[in-house]
């Protein structure tokens, strides 16, 4: 649902798109180090394939996007991992077009970024085992407002298309509410079952 | 004189026949048989096969290469769609469109319309779960993240002697 097709978009809106991902891009592979690298290609090679899970919701079929996890697990890092895991969509399962590869990144990107900066800030990036609810809970949240804040900026964008913002916002958000509900879940969970198991997975960032 | 009427009566017969022929004998009839109706289906790829419902259909008629809007419409539940081609043109470009999912085909009625066997088990294997796109996309993912680690690791290599 939230990968947005060739010829939908008018021109300025999806090369805006790219513009926004190649300054974003360009700062957040500044600061990655080495020992990031292994984390990010993991988390991408999931992120890549959770699309491909498919729940079918009334008369649309929604797939989980798993944004807001990969804000919680990378921070700034998620912003390549997004990308890179849509480009790989894009040519290997036709997910979305190669035109509005840039803007989709933008749809799914800042949302995760937005959800490691609520991590941050309910967590204060003190995790230990003993901090484990905390960690859980606004885990959670950061995954369930990742894909929400996804769907905001999609309905955004197809209001230039000439559809209702009202309506499409209902449309995808209610359709979405399984995914949203399973990605929180999701993330919360994982994030707590690490802040006990292997707590300087998160770093310092 | 018996013979005289009977001429009379056949050439009155005649006019009369004349006077009532159908106007078909004056003009050439044409009638033209085609196929009356294009089904469209919709659906979303990914195994499930999911119909693309309440989608926006655009309709364009191709003649001699130029693209001309034939007609518009919106897929039902089961993201069919049903329209009559324009007689003498046998070329349509279908694009369906929701919530910023677009997919594109041309149909040629010429070239014979009808999905084959073969061709409906090429799409279905399409729509099916991309086995080799996952392989292919981790094999993708392990290259990347070896150029990432070697350009990272010549950065800090650089700071550390730069210190």
């Amino acid at each position: 649902m939230v990968h947005i097709s060739d010829g939908v978009l008018d021109p300025w809106l999806w090369e805006s798109g790219w513009a926004i991902t190649v300054v974003i891009l360009a700062y957040t592979l500044s600061k990655m180090k080495t020992e990031d690298v292994p984390k990010l290609s993991v988390i991408t090679a999931a992120v890549f394939v959770a699309s491909l899970i498919h729940i079918q919701v009334g008369p649309t079929s929604v797939h989980f996007i798993l944004n807001g996890f990969a804000g919680v697990m990378l921070g700034i890092l998620a912003f390549p991992c997004i990308f890179v895991a849509l480009v790989l969509q894009c040519f290997l399962f036709g997910h979305g077009g190669i035109t509005t590869i840039g803007v989709n990144a933008v749809n799914m990107g800042v949302p995760a970024l937005i959800a490691y900066l609520i991590f941050k800030t309910g967590t204060k990036l003190d995790i230990r085992p003993e901090t484990k609810n905390k960690v859980s809970l606004f885990g959670a949240i950061a995954g369930g407002v990742g894909v929400v804040l996804a769907l905001l900026l999609l309905a955004a964008e197809l209001l230039t298309t000439g559809e209702e913002f009202y309506e499409t916002t209902v449309l995808v958000v209610s359709t979405h509410i399984p995914i949203i509900v399973i990605e929180a879940i999701f993330t919360g969970v994982l994030a707590g079952f690490i802040a006990t198991v292997k707590p300087e997975m998160f770093g310092k960032k | 004189m018996k013979t005289i009427r009977s001429v009379v009566v056949l050439a009155l017969l005649l006019i009369l026949c004349m006077a009532l022929m159908p106007p078909a004998s004056a003009h050439r009839v044409i009638v033209q048989g085609q196929v009356s109706e294009i089904q469209i289906k919709a659906y979303y790829g990914g195994g499930a096969a999911t119909p693309m419902a309440d989608g926006d259909v655009e309709i364009y008629a191709i003649k001699d290469g130029q693209e001309e809007l034939y007609l518009t419409g919106k897929t039902d539940d089961a993201g069919m769609f049903y329209f009559a081609p324009k007689i003498g043109v046998s070329e349509y470009r279908v694009a369906v469109e929701a919530t910023g999912h677009k997919g594109e085909e041309t149909v040629n009625l010429a070239e014979g319309a009808g999905i084959t066997e073969a061709e409906q088990a090429e799409a279905e294997k399409e729509a099916g779960l991309p086995v080799t796109g996952i392989i292919t996309g981790f094999g993708y993912l392990a290259g990347l993240a070896g150029i990432a680690m070697i350009i990272t690791a010549r950065k800090m290599k650089k700071q550390y002697e730069n210190k």
